[in-house]
């Protein structure tokens, strides 16, 4: 009874505020010369933090719990970068603030811009022309062709697609299946007509059916030639793959990946045809051989997953140091700022999971994942609640990328897969990356709450 | 002394992050529980039971409701069934209980409410197994008549 009681915990937001509270004070001392601006910066993270939480409790904007574990991961996030260079964390907690904001902002355009699932065209030009204005004017860091710089300010294009990439695929089936309901009912119409000529008039029937008549009308005024192309499976594939082609012209194996991953899963979901599943799991395995014969860097990967220690001061340097760095931390870590997790290179990026386990320990470790695996279940759990098609496959594909993507990274860094560069969702240091991911999550908590329209009723006959 | 601190704090952290995990499964968990809570009816009482299936509407709904001295039904915020159906008007209809007996009455709807299969205008008396019909929605009227019989 008296443990009962000890567990009762009011609410996670305040362990959220003592963990802060707690690391940024630790911060204060590690950083010499003693510099006052990280506790400011600690006070600021957590007053966005706890008016955020605030608003989304007081204003019921649906879920609650997204918006903790988000914090609590883009909290840890700060700390680690924070720790392997000052400039970083700074720089991170300006793009924290940041992604608020627009996290906000996308909740109030998704919510209050209604007919999201008829710009298909739209989603499909504006993926096509930025990857072709990335190939063209992109400048490459670390490899792959995928930054614009615009003035000082440079990001990443592809991040951005990723959203629009889900929304497209959800458009997608989304006039696929309204146009076949349409069919269904036009076809049962007749029996239907009978049906109130012979019995009489059942009431229920009269209200249910009601509404496909309308809709007829309106939707085969609207159904024009190019919709009736599109609505072809192959033409939406060969639009899907013309999306991971440009990814593999850019060099972004990892996203290229997830791309391939997210869609397939889609497919899966949505396509009876399993037949045709095989069919593109038998062409990836082909441009997967082929792209490790001609494509160097695809060979490196998979060579370096194999056996790293072959070539272990030069390719696989990266990889040993992070399982070196992984071992050095044990179960409880080496204490915040006693570790070295600097020795890995691009530890602030793609290798921040590394850093956390050597500094917060493999328990450390198993608690960032545990926290991703709460967001996914919710992100899930939002999705099957939803009725309308578009906004589920948009639940499901913003969950799906992010819970592949992290899959794909932690992977890659304990070895387990071979390593492809994508980032940590809310813990690595990256710009766009972390922004892309704040208007997704934003999107999702607007799709969390249901739609309570108060407009009058329909009017029946 | 920053590497006391660390050490000590390597450890708070721990304890601190999973009891974070534990306090947010505790939050789902609840919630679930609630949920399953909705679901499950007190007995000895009249209630509504769903007629429809449940996958075919487009909107929230229960399996069963509990009647109360006065049971509202309707789109809007205030009413103690609320089904978000757009043939249903804000204030649709309301279930009244007067000693012991139940009386079913439509509050001014725009699509009228229907018992088995009719719709009524005035005040209706219900008895058990009759069919309540509002918007796209059907239920079951059961009053349970145990006491009744014994």
């Amino acid at each position: 009874m008296k443990l009962n009681k000890f567990f009762r915990i009011q609410n996670p937001i305040y362990i959220l505020i003592f963990v802060n509270l707690l690391f940024f004070g630790l911060l204060f001392l590690y950083v010499k010369p003693l510099d006052t601006f990280i506790l400011a910066s600690g006070a600021g993270v957590i007053a966005l933090m706890v008016i955020s939480y605030l608003a989304i409790i007081k204003l019921q904007m649906g879920d609650e719990y997204i918006f903790l574990i988000i914090s609590m991961l883009t909290s840890l996030g700060i700390i680690m970068l924070y720790r392997i260079n000052p400039e970083y964390g700074v720089r991170q907690i300006s793009l924290y603030a940041l992604g608020i904001i627009l996290y906000f902002l996308a909740y109030i355009i998704f919510r209050f811009i209604k007919g999201w699932d008829k710009y298909l065209y739209l989603y499909i030009i504006f993926n096509f022309i930025s990857f072709i204005t990335t190939i063209a004017v992109g400048s490459s860091i670390g490899g792959a062709t995928n930054w614009i710089q615009i003035g000082g300010f440079s990001f990443q294009p592809a991040e951005i697609i990723k959203v629009s990439f889900v929304f497209f695929i959800a458009a997608y089936y989304k006039l696929r299946f309204s146009s076949d309901e349409v069919v269904t009912h036009s076809e049962g119409l007749d029996s239907y007509e009978d049906q109130i000529i012979n019995s009489d008039v059942n009431k229920d029937l009269d209200y249910t059916e009601e509404e496909p008549i309308e809709s007829i009308e309106t939707e085969i005024g609207l159904i024009d030639t190019l919709n009736e192309k599109v609505k072809n499976v192959y033409v939406f594939l060969g639009l899907a793959y013309m999306h991971i082609f440009f990814l593999l012209l850019q060099r972004e194996l990892g996203l290229s990946a997830l791309f391939f991953i997210v869609f397939l899963s889609i497919f899966y979901i949505y396509e009876d045809d399993r037949k045709l599943l095989l069919y593109n799991l038998g062409l990836v395995l082909i441009i997967g051989i082929i792209s490790y014969f001609t494509m160097s860097h695809v060979n490196v990967r998979l060579t370096t997953w194999i056996n790293p220690w072959a070539d272990i001061s030069n390719k696989g340097y990266q990889i040993t140091q992070s399982l070196f760095a992984i071992a050095e931390g044990g179960f409880f870590g080496t204490g915040l700022g006693l570790g070295s997790p600097t020795y890995i290179p691009e530890v602030h990026t793609d290798f921040i999971f590394s850093a956390i386990c050597e500094e917060m320990g493999v328990f450390g470790g198993i608690s960032v994942v545990l926290l991703y695996f709460l967001l996914i279940y919710r992100g899930f759990k939002i999705a099957l609640t939803i009725k309308d098609i578009f906004k589920r496959i948009v639940a499901l594909g913003i969950t799906l990328i992010y819970g592949y993507q992290t899959f794909i990274i932690i992977g890659g860094v304990i070895k387990l897969i071979p390593l492809t560069g994508v980032t940590l969702p809310f813990i690595s240091y990256g710009g766009t990356s972390l922004i892309s991911a704040f208007i997704s999550f934003g999107i999702l908590q607007a799709i969390s709450k249901k739609t309570i329209e108060e407009e009058e009723a329909v009017i029946l006959e | 002394m920053f590497e006391i601190l660390s050490w000590i704090i390597r450890y708070i952290f721990i304890i601190l992050i999973y009891y974070f995990l534990f306090g947010i499964i505790r939050l789902i968990y609840l919630d679930i529980k609630s949920i399953n809570r909705m679901n499950r009816r007190q007995y000895n009482r009249p209630y509504l039971k769903l007629i429809n299936r449940k996958e075919m509407l487009d909107f929230d709904i229960q399996e069963f409701y509990d009647l109360g001295q006065i049971t509202t039904i309707g789109r809007g915020k205030q009413n103690s069934i609320k089904l978000l159906d757009r043939y249903i008007s804000s204030n649709h209809a309301k279930i009244v209980q007067d000693e012991g007996e139940y009386f079913l009455e439509d509050v001014g709807s725009i699509n009228g409410t229907y018992l088995n299969n009719e719709k009524i205008a005035d005040v209706v008396k219900l008895k058990n197994g009759d069919r309540i019909g509002i918007g796209q929605v059907e239920f079951l009227f059961v009053k349970e008549v145990a006491d009744d019989e014994a």
